[in-house]
């Protein structure tokens, strides 16, 4: 038998956990080669093209587009023509839902076993394909099933479950602090590998019916209202039988539906107290940014340092470049990045960033400055790399691209993720100061705050001087207070000695 | 400061117009700055209303030969006016389309003269006042307008641009158009047919300088039929006397003085950019013969400045601005696979009678860059299609290179042909070489036939001639 391959979703970056494919740019039945594109998938960032990992021929378009899949999840069967459909109908029905254990040979089990042996069986009973493990409405994909004898961190409630199902839970990604794992986790990772989850009922009122769980699909009910019942998650055994020949009807679905659900019932009501709001669903940015940050917030302990500084000779600076260079236009962030860039290289200590897996600090020798740019409903970090390195106009010439590139859209991975200090500008948008979430896994950021007219002591007299005040975030697990002191020491050596930067 | 955009375009020809929709395509905020009207030259004094108005010379062409069809009529009455008037409708009705597609795709338009003022900012000047705009990519397409000949200007009275030459009062009863090129040749085949007597001048040694000689040989002798006097290697030298009694004094090739007399001169002798007073030269912007100075992604030598279309330098055509736009834009916004513009594609299309079309090189190019050609030719006096439209003057001309088959140049002239040059268009974008199209199945009858049987004859197998 020819080998059977998948396409799944890949993982692009570190933080990428599922992807959406958006559309198929090839069809079944097609051949490809390595390195021809596939298929779009988007991210919580970007929106890429999938090349093929190997040349094949594409058999099976298992994800739909419009379909979130999480990393790893199946997109697509590859397989030569010998390989037959039922072969590939099993391979999916395996996939999906792994096969019994089957420990003894059952006579009658019309499973997918080993598909060569009896692929039109498979072929044709491909629906009831069983879990491994089926209990009180889970279905516990074969692949998660299993025993681990390291321990393994998770919450007492997650263990239970873990034990009752049979799970094992070093398969299990913990999202917790400190990767411990929550009973959350056991259910996004059953669902992630295409098994199902208990729905967990709210708790009992005693003026809401009981729903029940029973299998209901032999309960005689109307075309309209089975498919109701299934939009709504209505049971049809809760439904009251008042339509013709004895069926469950439209009207007995959502009196169920309305029974169960006494605040959507009463949506009138409702509206009439409750504020009126629109629903505006998270995006893949705005899922991430909140994740991200909400991450950052929960374990880095954040402390903040602030310091003026000085912009007349930065801006003396620029404006003489500017006027003098026409292929050149520097803007104060511009300068700013080189100024972090080398700050960054002469306290390196601050260049980090915090490997929690390996208990570890990385420090890096080249500054990668991440820039926040704010976009229509969220932000993106485009990297300036080794800004310590780059001139002036360098640095100009991509901070243009890379916020156009943002702007549209088009940015690759490499050219937003990584990164070992960010910086975020609000100066243009007349804020004054404020502080920034650092950005994971990095060590620190900068909050930019409006460079602006204000009269400070200049040489023992008072005088109007542009000045521009920043804000240091720290991670403290990694970032002491006096390093982060020394590190806007130096920054603002160079902003104020703008001249140190063409050395 | 009011508003920061990430693309700004000045000019709302067909390149500012596509660069802004495009910018706006792909998620940039993008303005548009337009100081008269939408659609550019093109829509309005240029490609457009002349096709509307050669439509009108090319009816009154079918009329004087009814008879060959069997149809007789008299008393045929002609309104200039109302060509005119069909012909402004026309670019109305177009500019109004570009103002919807601009609204659609969310471009600002912005009325006013537009100024970069400095690196990033455009002062744009209207009767309400001055406003300035910040821009990250600030794109110049300010186009061109006709130029003036060393004592030569065109008044809008004696001497004629192609703005009065497409709102005329009424038909001239002889007109001298001053150069050849497709401006030129349009507008002398145009008034030829509505009634002008016309003498057509061009200082080079063929018309159309730019196209194939085989091709411009081919023109100048249906003008000659047509009663158009044509004069080549010839230089105007004085335009003088009243509208209606010009005395035009006209140097010839053997250096000889003539003195020629019509009723109205057409001035088409080229254009020259729009740069003035757009504070380029104070930014640092380089020019090169006067057009703005871009490398193959259209960026100036000033940070954030760009130039297309015209303003940057030939062919000025409408379809290279747009192009020109489309990879200035992507390339900005880091689309991926763009390509820069390559001019040896760029199809130009005269809608004169004949029609002319063509590209990539001529015969005489193709051999002085040293390439080892084969041509094919083949006459329409042999295509079916063109007989029995009663239009069989012409011909297709292929150039392939003789040792790897690609298409290094393709002239037509004759009925239609500005329709089908896309056909070898196509075929060198996708880099097929006279075998692949010698396999190409042309429908039958058709003009395009021509096509075929010219690629044929470049290989020594035309059939049917």
């Amino acid at each position: 038998m020819s080998e059977i391959k998948i396409i799944e979703v890949p993982k692009w970056g570190l933080s990428m956990e599922e992807g959406t494919l958006n559309n198929w740019l090839i069809e079944e039945g097609d051949s490809f080669k390595q390195h021809q594109e596939l298929c779009d998938i988007e991210t919580s960032k970007i929106s890429n093209v999938l090349e093929a990992p190997f040349d094949g021929v594409l058999r099976r378009k298992v994800a739909q587009p419009g379909q979130t899949l999480p990393v790893g999840g199946l997109l697509g069967v590859v397989a030569d023509a010998s390989v037959s459909d039922a072969e590939i109908d099993a391979f999916i029905a395996q996939r999906s839902v792994a096969p019994a254990p089957a420990p003894e040979p059952s006579p009658v089990a019309a499973t997918a076993p080993a598909a060569p042996a009896a692929p039109a069986v498979a072929a044709k009973a491909p629906a009831p394909a069983p879990a491994a493990k089926t209990s009180n409405g889970w279905q516990v994909p074969q692949a998660l099933l299993g025993f681990s004898a390291e321990p393994v961190f998770a919450t007492p409630h997650a263990t239970r479950l873990a034990k009752e199902l049979g799970i094992d839970l070093s398969r299990v990604t913990g999202n917790g602090p400190t990767g411990r794992i929550s009973v959350a986790d056991i259910e996004q990772t059953v669902k992630d590998h295409g098994g199902k989850v208990a729905t967990l009922q709210p708790a009992q009122r005693a003026d809401s019916p009981a729903r029940s769980r029973a299998d209901d699909s032999q309960i005689v009910a109307t075309p309209l209202a089975r498919r109701l019942a299934a939009k709504l998650g209505v049971n049809l055994n809760d439904c009251r039988v008042t339509g013709s020949r004895g069926r469950v009807s439209k009207v007995d679905v959502l009196e169920a539906h309305a029974a169960q659900n006494p605040v959507a019932a009463a949506p009138v009501q409702a509206a009439a107290q409750a504020p009126e709001a629109e629903v505006l669903p998270m995006n893949g940015m705005r899922k991430a940014i909140a994740a991200r940050l909400q991450e950052s917030k929960r374990t880095a302990p954040h402390f903040r340092l602030q310091a003026d500084l000085d912009l007349e000779a930065l801006l003396a600076l620029r404006s003489e470049i500017n006027a003098s260079a026409p292929a050149v236009k520097l803007s104060v962030n511009d300068l700013l990045i080189k100024a972090v860039g080398l700050a960054l290289v002469k306290v390196p200590d601050v260049n980090v960033q915090f490997d929690e897996a390996r208990q570890a600090v990385l420090r890096f020798k080249d500054a990668d400055v991440s820039v926040a740019v704010a976009l229509p409903g969220g932000l993106i970090t485009p990297i300036v790399r080794q800004a310590n390195r780059k001139s002036l106009s360098s640095i100009s010439q991509e901070m243009l691209d890379l916020v156009t590139k943002a702007k549209a859209g088009t940015l690759k991975p490499e050219e937003f993720q990584g990164g070992t200090f960010s910086i975020s500008n609000l100066g243009m948008l007349g804020v004054s100061q404020f502080d920034a979430i650092i950005n994971p896994p990095q060590g620190a950021i900068l909050a930019i705050g409006a460079g602006e007219q204000r009269v400070v002591a200049h040489n023992g007299q008072p005088a109007v001087r542009t000045q521009m005040t920043v804000t240091l975030s720290c991670d403290h697990r990694v970032i002491d207070g006096a390093l982060g002191a020394l590190f806007l020491k130096e920054l603002k050596r160079l902003v104020q000695t703008p001249s140190l930067m063409m050395l | 400061m009011t508003d920061k955009y990430d693309v700004l375009v000045i000019g709302g020809g067909p390149g500012g117009y596509v660069a802004a929709i495009r910018a706006a395509q792909l998620g940039l905020s993008t303005a548009l700055v337009e100081q008269q009207h939408l659609g550019g030259i093109c829509l309005n004094w240029g490609c457009i209303p002349t096709k509307a108005m050669l439509k009108g010379a090319e009816v009154g062409h079918t009329l004087k030969h009814l008879d060959t069809f069997g149809f007789s009529a008299d008393n045929i009455q002609f309104d200039i006016a109302q060509l005119v008037a069909h012909s402004r409708g026309v670019s109305r009705k177009l500019t109004g389309g570009i103002a919807y597609l601009l609204k659609k795709n969310a471009v600002k338009v912005i009325d006013g003269r537009g100024r970069v003022s400095a690196k990033g900012v455009v002062t744009v000047s209207s009767d309400t006042g001055e406003a300035q705009y910040q821009a990250r990519h600030i794109i110049l397409a300010t186009g061109a307008r006709p130029r003036p000949l060393p004592g030569l200007v065109a008044d809008g009275q004696k001497v004629w641009s192609y703005f009065d030459a497409l709102v005329p009062k009424t038909v001239p009863e002889s007109l001298l158009v001053i150069g050849s090129g497709a401006i030129g040749v349009e507008f002398a085949s145009l008034y030829s047919d509505l009634g002008s007597q016309v003498t057509l001048v061009e200082v080079a040694k063929q018309i159309m300088p730019v196209e194939d000689h085989d091709v411009a040989s081919l023109v100048q002798r249906e003008f000659a039929q047509r009663g158009i006097r044509v004069l080549t290697q010839t230089k105007v030298s004085a335009v003088q006397g009243e509208v209606g009694a010009l005395q035009c004094r006209l140097t010839l090739s053997d250096g000889s003085e003539q003195t020629v007399h019509v009723a109205q001169v057409l001035l088409a002798a080229g254009i020259q950019p729009n740069t003035e007073d757009m504070g380029l030269e104070a930014l640092g912007v380089e020019f090169d013969k006067g057009f703005i100075k871009t490398d193959a992604w259209s960026r100036t030598s000033v940070a954030g400045l760009y130039a297309i279309g015209d303003v940057a330098g030939a062919p000025c055509l409408a379809h290279k601005a747009s192009h020109e736009g489309v990879i200035c834009v992507e390339k900005l916004a880091g689309v991926d696979g763009v390509h820069p513009l390559n001019k040896s594609r760029i199809p130009g299309c005269t809608y004169a009678r004949p029609e002319v079309a063509s590209l990539g090189l001529t015969e005489a190019a193709a051999r002085s860059k040293g390439h080892s050609i084969n041509v094919g030719r083949f006459d329409y006096q042999a295509n079916g299609k063109a007989l029995a439209m009663g239009e069989s003057t012409g011909f297709v001309k292929t150039i392939f290179d003789s040792e790897t088959g690609e298409l290094l140049g393709a002239h037509m002239v004759g009925p239609h042909v500005t329709e089908q040059i896309q056909g070898f268009g196509i075929a060198q974008a996708l880099e097929a070489t006279d075998a692949e199209l010698s396999e190409v199945i042309f429908a039958h009858p058709t003009l395009s036939e021509a096509m075929h049987e010219a690629v044929l004859a470049a290989r020594d197998r035309a059939l049917h001639q």
